[in-house]
């Protein structure tokens, strides 16, 4: 096996109130600041049209920014033309040349910088060995399957040694099975070089899963940037909470550090300052079903779904909100019965209080 | 049970155009051929013989050669001209965004089909002849004493013909460039091509098949014009099909003129070989050891 290839040293990536407008009025990016660390895997997660490719596209190069600076490694590079900017980008569709053999498409970057060919052949073939592509350097992007071209992608981008990778939705076309191979595979060669890494996904569990942190954006702006805990146990705005994973939301408002429901019923969080409208956000697993009356709310199970590992009900309260409650599957075989009357509860500290904006 | 037929119902969609291919074109083209060798015609007189005669005349009379060579030529020089003018144009109308500025373009470019090339031709002599719109310009500006040789020689016949068949080009390779993705240049610029480098990467090798068919095209078009060699030309340029059309019409010599449609297929063909074998070693060409 070819030796490995030198770690790049991992540049960080400012962005200082980046703005993107399109004509016809669409405000793709509205002024995001945004320090990605050297070295870090960091995700854009957010839905469709909310600004995840054009913001990456700036960092590249490919859109102008229309306001603010982006920053890479202490370099200016808002006006710097994208073949100046030494970035490693991995497209969604991949974008081999169709023309040119895998071995061709990886050695592009190398051959733009004049490398001498015996330092170029070593350096191909070192990058299609750390993406486990040995011996199909003689075929076209054609003859591969999907994730073996999501492969030359990759190793086309990182031969270059760049200090940041950029990748949109770069698993996106990949089958469910392959898709959670690969995103092992892309984490580990991500800290096996020490690259920053700036990943696109319109995925929860994938940013989830990968990122050290992740950046949630929604219409154009970043609503929340933490480590996946963090975005997933306390959730700043309304946005974050729905978009990732499941949640039960009951508006209310705080009052005297505690939170007064809609309906007049006082509920347990721990303590909170000021005052005004608000939501309470409780994730499905941190609820409890225990006997009726002994919980914060009674209600009547009316549904409940086997997940496997989990199993989710339904209970419908009086006033016919619902909750969503996650068990563990006990692996008794038996699940509570439809109909039956229970109660819920939480522990103070897993409630997260959501003001309205 | 009855077995499934082999013949794919597409194949009776193609029998229409086979038969009008074989009935207009390749018994035609076998019949003239076939005169091009005989010493006579066989429904008239029953006792014709093969013969190289008329093959032999040809290659024997400078005013053919000639003739061959001055075609060529015109549709060697018209091609690459419309190549020329029509790649940036194609590109263009195949890369722009907004609808309504294709839409304009597009009509831009096919609209002068519309009218006849009859009427095209008269325009180029209007602007081109010797008291045409340029030449009289300049000279009533005194800038010029003579007018300058603009028509009745190659030149203007090149100018009409590259205006007439550059329609045929562009839509050609707008069709193919059109189907290229973009983010192919974009991949080539991250990995440090300039803006021209990528295109000479990846776009230009890419619409090869287009350049190869819109030269055909024009190339065959050009070879085979009549009526805009004959005007612009005004009889100082010879071109094969013109000397065709006087053994057919005039001269009523139907053999010879089987033996000039020949010789001018046959050159047309060897060319058009060695055209796509040389664009096809290009776009081989390996960059890596
Ligand atoms: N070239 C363009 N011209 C005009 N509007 C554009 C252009 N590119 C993107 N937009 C608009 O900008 C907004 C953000 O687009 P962007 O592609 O960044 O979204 P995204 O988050 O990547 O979405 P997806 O997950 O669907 O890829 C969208 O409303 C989109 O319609
Ligand atoms: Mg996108």
């Amino acid at each position: 096996m070819p030796p490995p290839l030198p770690t790049a040293s991992p540049a960080s990536i400012t962005l200082e109130r980046v703005t993107k407008r399109f004509p016809g009025g669409v405000v793709a990016v509205d002024k995001i600041d945004l320090i990605v660390e050297p070295g870090e895997f960091f995700s854009l997660l957010g839905p469709s049209g909310c600004g995840k490719t054009t913001t990456l596209r700036m960092i590249a190069g490919f859109e102008a920014a229309d306001e603010g600076r982006v920053v890479v490694g202490g370099r200016d590079l808002t006006h710097v033309p994208v073949h100046h900017r030494d970035m490693g980008m991995v497209f969604q569709s991949y974008a081999l040349f169709p023309h040119r053999t895998v071995a061709e498409n990886v050695a592009f970057g190398l051959r733009m910088r004049g490398v001498a060919r015996p330092e170029m052949a070593a350096r191909v073939a070192s990058a299609l060995a750390q993406v486990k592509l040995e011996g199909y350097e003689a075929r076209r992007p054609a003859e591969l399957s999907g994730g073996q071209q999501q492969r030359v992608a990759l190793a086309r981008a990182i031969v270059i040694r760049p200090p940041v990778l950029l990748c949109d939705e770069p698993l996106g076309a990949l089958d469910r099975k392959l898709r959670q191979a690969m995103q092992v595979e892309l984490k580990e060669l991500q800290r096996a070089l020490g690259v920053t890494l700036v990943f696109v996904t319109h995925d929860q569990e994938e940013a989830l899963a990968m990122s050290d942190r992740i950046g949630v954006m929604n219409s154009g702006r970043l609503e929340q940037v933490g480590a996946p805990a963090d975005i997933y146990d306390r959730p700043r705005t309304r946005f974050v909470a729905e978009f990732i994973g499941e949640i039960n939301l009951i508006e209310g408002r705080v009052h005297d550090g505690g939170f007064i429901a809609a309906d007049g019923r006082v509920l347990p969080v721990s303590s909170e300052k000021g005052e005004g409208a608000a939501a309470l956000a409780l994730r499905p697993e941190k609820l409890r079903i225990v006997s009726s009356g002994a919980g914060v709310i009674d209600g009547v199970l009316s549904d409940a779904s086997f997940l496997g590992d989990q199993v989710l009900y339904t209970v419908t309260l009086a006033d016919g909100r619902r909750l969503l409650v996650k068990e563990r599957n006990p692996g008794t075989g038996a699940l509570r019965q439809n109909g039956s009357t229970l109660g819920v509860r939480w522990e103070p500290r897993d409630a997260v209080i959501l003001r309205n904006a | 049970m009855s077995t499934p037929s082999r013949v794919s119902p597409i194949a009776w969609l193609v029998a229409p155009a086979g038969l009008f291919f074989l009935l207009f074109f390749l018994v035609p083209f076998g019949v003239m051929a076939l005169f091009s060798v005989l010493s006579g015609n066989p429904v008239q007189r029953p006792n014709v013989t093969l013969t190289g005669r008329h093959y032999d005349r040809m290659l024997g009379d400078s005013l053919y050669i000639e003739s061959l060579w001055s075609t060529l030529k015109i549709g060697a020089v018209t091609t690459a001209a419309a190549l020329l003018l029509g790649y940036p144009l194609a590109h263009w109308l195949a890369r722009m965004r907004s609808r309504g500025g294709h839409a304009l373009l597009l009509m831009a470019v096919i609209a002068p089909m519309l009218t006849g090339i009859v009427v095209r031709t008269f325009a180029w002599i209007t602007i081109l002849s010797d008291r045409g719109v340029i030449n009289a310009t300049l000279t009533g500006l005194g800038l010029l004493l003579a007018p300058l040789p603009l028509m009745y020689n190659e030149l203007g016949t090149v100018i009409a013909l590259v205006h007439i068949y550059v329609p045929f080009m562009v839509l050609t390779l707008a069709g193919v460039i059109g189907r290229i993705d973009e983010r192919l240049e974009e991949a080539a610029m991250s990995l440090g091509a300039s803006p021209m480098r990528a295109f000479l990467e990846v776009t230009l090798p890419l619409s090869l098949p287009g350049i190869l068919a819109g030269s055909l095209l024009v190339f065959a078009l050009a070879i085979s014009a009549y009526v805009t060699p004959y005007l612009m030309g005004g009889q100082q340029v010879l071109t094969l099909p013109m000397l065709i059309y006087q053994q057919v019409a005039a001269t009523f010599n139907l053999a010879f003129a089987g033996a000039l449609g020949v010789v001018l297929l046959a050159v047309s063909l060897i060319l058009i070989v060695a055209y796509n074998h040389v664009l096809g070693r290009v776009a081989r060409r390996e960059d890596l050891a």
